[in-house]
C-alpha cells in the first residue's frame, strides 16, 4: 500500500505554455495516485493543463475551481 | 548518461530555455536532465558538424566534444553556420567554441584541434554517448565507422555535395548495419566526393547536420525510429526523399560475425570539410 500525497504548485504569474512546463515538471516528481493542486491566474491555462495533461497521459482531472475573479484551482491525479 | 541524471534540477532558467522541448510528450524534464548529462562528440566542424553542433548545443546537450584541423575560409561561410566573415582564418574549433558557448552556456565545450587518426580517436570517443560524423572524405567516414563499431558507440554518418544528402545511424549493441557494410567496396576515388570540385549548396549539409543531431537526440532519449538499417537519400533538385534498406553483411570486415577490427587499416586523411 503506498501512501498518497497531495502538493501543491502555485504557478500565479505564468503564461502559457510555462503554466503546463510548470504542471508537468511537478507532476514528474510525483508518483502514481498522488494529488497535484494547482493554484493559477492566467485564464487559457484553465483549458490548456487539463487538455494537455489529458493529450500527454499525465494526469487524471479531478476538480476545477474558480476561487476569485482571477484565480482559478486545478486538481490533478497524477496517471 | 546516468541514473543521478534524475536527481539533478533544472533551474528556472533552463526551465525556460527549453521549456519547448520539455512540453513535448516525448522529452519532458526528465529527458532534458538526460540531455543535461549526455556526452556528444562531434568530428569535422564544416557545414555537417557546424549545424550538428548549434542544434544539440541548443538542445542542451551538456557535453560536447568538438575536434577539426581547419582554419575558416571565405568559401566555407556559405554553409558552415558557425562560422562569420569575421572568423576567416581562424580555428575553426575555436571559432565553433565561441559560438556555442554564447548559444548555450549550459553547454560544456571540450575542442581539439586536430585531424582525426586511427591513433587517436579511441581516446577520443571512448567516453561519448553518441557521434556524430561531420567529416567530407570516405576514409575519415569508415575510420568513425570502425572506431565506433569497435568501441560499441552509436553513431551517425552524414554525406552532402552539390544537391543531394544521404544519411545512416548506426547502433553497434544492436548490430544495426554499418557504413562499410554498404560502402566497403567503394573507394576515395570512385566516390568522386569533393565540395570543391562538385560545388554544393549551402542547405544541403544544414538539412542533413540537422537530422543527424535529431538522430543524437532520439537514440540518448530513446523515442520515436533511427535511421538504423535504412539509409535516407534526399535529392532537394527534385524533392525526392528516398529510404533504402540495407542489410548487415555477415562477412563485413567491421561488423562481421568474424571480423577483428585493425583501426590502423581504417585510412584516415581529412580533406576540405562539406
Ligand atoms: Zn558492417
Amino acid at each position: 500500500m503506498s501512501q498518497k500525497n497531495i502538493t501543491e504548485l502555485d504557478i500565479k504569474g505564468k503564461l502559457c505554455p510555462m503554466t503546463f512546463v510548470y504542471t508537468k515538471l511537478a507532476l514528474e516528481k510525483l508518483k502514481s495516485g498522488d494529488t497535484l493542486n494547482i493554484t493559477l491566474d492566467y485564464p487559457p491555462a484553465v483549458e490548456n493543463i487539463p487538455e494537455n495533461c489529458k493529450r500527454q497521459g499525465l494526469a487524471k482531472i479531478l476538480d476545477i475551481k474558480q476561487l476569485k475573479d482571477d484565480i482559478w484551482s486545478i486538481s490533478l491525479e497524477k496517471i | 548518461m546516468s541514473k543521478d541524471s534524475i536527481k539533478m534540477e533544472l533551474n528556472n532558467n533552463q526551465i525556460e530555455r527549453y521549456s519547448r522541448q520539455i512540453v513535448l510528450k516525448e522529452i519532458g524534464g526528465i529527458g532534458q536532465k538526460r540531455l543535461l548529462k549526455s556526452k556528444i562528440t562531434i568530428i569535422g566542424l564544416g557545414g555537417l558538424g557546424s549545424t550538428t553542433a548549434y542544434y544539440l548545443a541548443g538542445a542542451g546537450i551538456g557535453n560536447l566534444k568538438i575536434i577539426d584541423f581547419d582554419y575558416v575560409d571565405l568559401s566555407n561561410i556559405h554553409r558552415q553556420i558557425l562560422h562569420f566573415t569575421k572568423d576567416i582564418n581562424k580555428k575553426k574549433t575555436e571559432s565553433a567554441f565561441e559560438k556555442l558557448t554564447s548559444l548555450n552556456p549550459d553547454c560544456n565545450i571540450e575542442k581539439i584541434d586536430g585531424k582525426i587518426v586511427p591513433k587517436n580517436i579511441e581516446s577520443i570517443i571512448k567516453n561519448s554517448d553518441f557521434v556524430i560524423d561531420g567529416s567530407d572524405n570516405f576514409s575519415t567516414k569508415m575510420l568513425i565507422n570502425d572506431a565506433c563499431v569497435k568501441l560499441k558507440i552509436p553513431f551517425t554518418i552524414a554525406g552532402a555535395l552539390r544537391y543531394h544528402g544521404q544519411i545512416i545511424t548506426v547502433v553497434p549493441k544492436k548490430k544495426t548495419t554499418c557504413y562499410r557494410c554498404v560502402f566497403g567496396n567503394i573507394t576515395e576515388e570512385a566516390s568522386g566526393m569533393s565540395c570543391s570540385q562538385a560545388g554544393v549548396i549551402g542547405v544541403i549539409p544544414g538539412i542533413m547536420g540537422s537530422i543527424e543531431a535529431f538522430e543524437a537526440i532520439k537514440y540518448l532519449l530513446d523515442f520515436g525510429e533511427l535511421l538504423t538499417n535504412k539509409i535516407l537519400f534526399v535529392d532537394l533538385l527534385t524533392n525526392q526523399y528516398n529510404y533504402i534498406n540495407v542489410f548487415r553483411d555477415v562477412e563485413c570486415l567491421t561488423c562481421g560475425d568474424n571480423s577483428n577490427i585493425n583501426l590502423m587499416d581504417s585510412g584516415s586523411e581529412i580533406n576540405d570539410k562539406c
